[in-house]
């Protein structure tokens, strides 16, 4: 079970800094819209497990948040890709690129395959 | 780095914590508001639009938790919750809190100090570069009651030249000046070093040079080096005191220039004043001292060679020793029992001190031992009244781990409390223990305070803490517990009884320990103080009036003594005066054993060697100054010494019967043999008439025991030291400044030092065992209170849990001296299992003790059964209050309380 929510936080931890990569400083509910959109039912039914994320993000310094005015100009909290946050992703882009290369070639192999 | 990142933004997010979640909750607002906003240009009615936004964020009180959990740390918001729920509960009952804080500040300062001191003087390294290579060696002759025999100078040679696991070698000997040319003309502590000696201590100046290589030999010119102490506390720091000229007196003068100020250091092996060269003592120079292997003056040092070990050392000084006694077996008769061993100098400097500093780390140890008892009973009373408040936290859900964490966060907090009270009780206390315990190390002069008070406090204040969380027992969800939920009262449980108990009966037992040991101490103080000493101490005054003997011929001094004893005779209040060599025990061991001596007419039997007796010079009247009668033949008259032909001697009662039993001794003849008199200059191997016998004098012992003395008139001896000793038919002190006028008068220069009656000179030597009396006396009456408002509390509770079984028995026609005697019987039980437990507690402690330390004595029978009498009157007392609460239940209002 912790497994797994570990497997997803960390999952939902870099689409949250590729999502502020892309398109720049986002308030909570921007970036749980934009992570719907792409990965589909992956926030459908929780979307709150979005703000313990953006929140250990932040403790660790990969991103920055301030208050802000919403597109309704209403008060929303913005958050923000820091420099640190950056480099993380870019490491952790290349992690995942090689780990799921790795799992891609491990599922190809068939029986026969083998020596 | 991150994951460290993280916990101090999470450490900080722990305080605050409402702003946290003020933003959160907006961000949550926000957010259902965006979606329920685009719910809304998706078609749905605003209703659904909103229940639907909710839909999609899920769980929001558990969304909450794991933000919370996230932000802040979980342990730590629970110690501080129960920390404030702990404080508010321990409010409540100030009473209760008062009492555990003082019990414990009390054991733990105690402890705190006790240690500070241990650590100070037995543990931390001293000062010199090196310490762990600095040897001190150690000569002893256990035949003459020698325990720590100096060395000379060609047994220092032989050993310098034979030794290769010791490199360098370096000596000190210790000497009394009179010093004159700084400040008052005045008797000193001094110290004779070699050039090596401080390079070999690894000591260095904090104001010029100290003794160097180049300043031995008889060619040098004198120099003076000033301790720290004696700098800072005499002559006020004051740095233009360096290059002053000084005259040293001892025997035979010398000036000698100051260069230097030592920096702070443990002074061994003496507690000097200042340190001069070889040259500043004739004495030291003269070819007598030189060349004669039994002139023994000396205390060695040494640095352990590269590589070489303690035990290499050890070993091979027992080598080079034992070739030296077979070459020279005269100077080292086999019944003397000269030994030889090498020490660390750091053990050897604490070794006094270990014995009195373990035993009294031992008794903070039991203090703190009782003021837990006693705490851990308060705590438990406290429970049982709580059961009642515990059973419902369980019953709503509190887990027993989370009932003993509150438990544990009040401990703490009423330990935590404790520690700082008693921390800082500690400061003070340690300043005062170590003037106590200088008087065993100097080196707890130069104890400082520091941050191992505060761990050893907090070390105590978490083990008490745990401790005492863990002594009562929780409520358990089954049948039992929930009948205490459904009355809400007070019921006692069998076990928390006995657990009481326990705690009761440790306390007696390591009161009674405590008790047992002070009494101990208490009667051999009261003892010394009893025993007789053949002299009218009340009466006497002694004096230091030191010989000077700069510029004058002996004739000169003894005619000054002379003057000096009829002028003073002559003041109103004075009956008899007299001079002496030493002052009575404050004075003791300046001569060693004595010197060996023989009678005419005295068998030799060969193999045996002369016995010691003390040498002593007096003037004419000495006697009845001190109200000592002559027992046989009469006192010295002015015209004894005066004939070369005829020399006379008195002496004392124990050595005329020893060496003329039977005999009259009157007109025998006694002579010394002692090797070492030909080095002392006045000596003379003269066949000395014997003209009276006095009763014994031990002024080496505080407890008098049969002495061998044998005294020579001020005439004919040579004269060192010079105690003028008035006999007054009125107060002592009142003639004091009479004397100190006259002798000054007749010289300027000479000092008229530490005037004291005989009396309170022993009182001064005493003092070390009157204030092992009063701390463990004070430890023992503290350990007594603590254990009497121990015995009272848990009778007194006992007997308020069984108020409705003592209304029955009322009822049922009880009488009320039974219920009073019953209790009273149950807190004498427990004092008896306590003095039981104690007695065979203390036995046991004694014994191990007795292993590591070997002056450990077990008390005697009196002391034991006055502790054990005083302890069980103590619980009698402190249970006659519970006791007389029993027999006085109202029987209705008993029988209703339910």
């Amino acid at each position: 079970m912790k497994q797994k929510t570990d497997v997803q936080q960390g999952t939902l931890a870099l689409m949250v800094l590729k999502t502020l990569d892309v398109l720049g400083p986002l308030h909570g509910y921007g970036i749980a819209r934009r992570i719907e959109q792409i990965s589909g039912d992956l926030l459908a039914v929780n979307q709150g497990t979005l703000y313990p994320v953006l929140l250990k993000l932040e403790q660790e310094g990969a991103i920055a948040s301030e208050w802000g005015a919403s597109e309704k100009n209403r008060r929303a909290r913005f958050y923000r890709l820091t420099r640190a946050g950056r480099r993380q992703l870019q490491s952790e882009t290349q992690d995942w690129a090689q780990t799921s290369a790795i799992i891609a070639r491990f599922f190809q192999v068939k029986a026969e395959d083998l020596p | 780095m991150k994951s460290l990142r993280r916990f101090f933004s999470r450490l900080a997010g722990v305080a605050p914590q409402r702003e946290q979640d003020e933003r959160l909750r907006e961000e949550i607002a926000e957010h259902i508001a965006l979606q329920t906003a685009e719910n809304l240009r998706a078609g749905l009615s605003p209703d659904e639009a909103r229940r639907q936004a909710y839909l999609k964020f899920g769980a929001v009180e558990v969304m909450k938790q794991d933000y919370r959990a996230a932000r802040g740390l979980p342990w730590v918001e629970n110690l501080l919750q129960d920390t404030r729920f702990a404080l508010r509960a321990l409010r409540k009952s100030p009473a209760f809190l008062i009492i555990t804080v003082l019990t414990l500040a009390l054991g733990i300062g105690a402890n705190a100090a006790i240690f500070t001191l241990v650590r100070g003087v037995l543990l931390k390294p001293l000062v010199n570069r090196g310490e762990e290579r600095l040897i001190y060696l150690h000569q002893s002759a256990k035949g003459i009651g020698m325990e720590n025999e100096t060395f000379s100078v060609p047994e220092y040679q032989d050993i310098q030249a034979a030794m290769h696991t010791i490199s360098d070698f370096g000596d000190f000997s210790q000497i009394g000046f009179t010093m004159i040319g700084l400040g008052e003309p005045r008797e000193i502590r001094g110290g004779v070093v070699g050039g090596s000696y401080f390079s070999v201590m690894g000591l260095h100046p904090v104001l010029g040079r100290l003794i160097e290589p180049r300043d031995d030999g008889p060619k040098a010119a004198g120099v003076v080096v000033l301790t720290y102490r004696f700098w800072t506390t005499s002559l006020n720091s004051d740095p233009s005191v360096i290059g002053k000229s000084i005259r040293l007196g001892s025997i035979g003068d010398r000036f000698a220039t100051i260069i230097g100020v030592l920096e702070p250091s443990v002074p061994y092996p003496a507690d000097t004043e200042i340190i001069a060269n070889i040259v500043t003592s004739p004495h030291h120079l003269s070819a007598t001292m030189v060349k004669g292997r039994v002139h023994r003056m000396t205390e060695l040092f040494g640095r352990l060679a590269p590589g070489a070990t303690l035990e290499q050392a050890r070993a091979e000084l027992r080598t080079v020793y034992a070739a030296m006694l077979k070459a020279h077996p005269e100077a080292y008769p086999k019944q003397d029992d000269f030994q030889v061993d090498a020490r660390m100098l750091r053990d050897q400097i604490t070794s006094p001190a270990r014995t009195i500093l373990l035993v009294l780390l031992a008794s903070s140890g039991l203090v703190f031992i009782i003021a837990c008892s006693n705490v851990a009973n308060l705590i438990l009373a406290r429970t049982v009244r709580r059961e009642g408040e515990l059973a419902i936290r369980s019953a709503l859900g509190a887990s027993k781990r989370a009932l003993r964490r509150m438990l544990l966060a009040e401990c703490l907090l009423l330990c935590g409390l404790g520690a700082a009270l008693g921390v800082l009780s500690a400061r003070p206390m340690v300043a005062i223990l170590a003037r106590y315990a200088s008087r065993f190390s100097v080196r707890a002069l130069d104890l400082t305070v520091d941050s191992s008070l505060l761990w050893v406090g907090a070390g105590l204040a978490l083990v008490g803490a745990v401790v005492l969380a863990y002594v009562p027992r929780l409520p358990t969800a089954d049948a039992s517990g929930s009948m205490t939920l459904a009355s809400g009262s007070v019921r006692i449980t069998g076990s928390t009884r006995r657990r009481q108990r326990v705690f009761v009966v440790t306390q007696i037992a390591a009161s009674f320990v405590l008790l047992a040991g002070a009494s101990m101490l208490i009667t051999t103080l009261i003892a010394l103080q009893k025993t007789p000493t053949g002299l009218d101490t009340r009466r006497v005054l002694s004096i230091n009036v030191p010989a000077i003997t700069y510029g004058k011929t002996t004739r000169e001094v003894i005619d000054f003594y002379k003057e000096s004893i009829r002028q003073v005779e002559a003041l109103p209040g004075v009956d008899k005066t007299a001079f002496g060599l030493v002052t009575p025990w404050r004075d003791a061991g300046s001569f060693g054993p004595g010197f060996q001596f023989s009678a005419e007419g005295y068998p030799h039997v060969p193999g045996e060697e002369d016995p010691h007796a003390h040498f002593r010079v007096i003037s004419p009247g000495f006697f009845a100054a001190l109200g000592v009668p002559i027992l046989a033949g009469r006192d010295f008259n002015d015209l004894d010494g005066r004939s070369k032909d005829d020399p006379v001697v008195i002496i004392s009662q124990t050595l005329a019967l020893r060496m003329f039993p039977g005999q009259d001794p009157l007109n025998q003849r006694v002579y010394w043999t002692d090797p070492v008199i030909e080095f002392i200059p006045g000596f003379t191997a003269a066949h000395y008439r014997v003209v009276g016998v006095s009763a014994d004098i031990d002024d080496e012992h505080v407890v008098p025991g049969p002495t061998l003395t044998i005294y020579q008139t001020v005439e004919e001896a040579p004269i060192f030291g010079g105690r003028l000793f008035v006999h007054a038919s009125g107060d002592p002190y009142a003639l004091v400044i009479p004397i100190t006028r006259i002798i000054r008068g007749m010289s300027a220069e000479q000092p008229v030092e530490r005037a004291a009656t005989l009396e309170d000179v022993r009182a001064e030597v005493l003092t070390p065992e009157r204030l092992n009396s009063l701390v463990f006396g004070l430890f023992a009456a503290v350990a007594l209170a603590i254990a009497v408002v121990g015995v009272a509390g848990v009778l007194a509770f006992s007997v308020s849990a069984r108020t409705r079984e003592f209304g029955i028995r009322l009822a049922l026609g009880s009488q009320p001296q039974n219920l009073l005697k019953g209790v009273i019987v149950e807190g004498a039980l427990m004092a008896a299992a306590g003095v039981l437990a104690g007695a065979a507690f203390g036995f046991v402690l004694a014994r191990l003790l007795g292993g590591y330390i070997p002056d450990i004595k077990m008390p005697g029978a009196l002391p034991v059964a006055v502790s054990a009498a005083v302890l069980l009157a103590a619980a009698v007392v402190a249970s006659m209050l519970p006791a007389a609460r029993a027999a006085r239940v109202d029987v209705m209002q008993a029988l209703r309380s339910e």
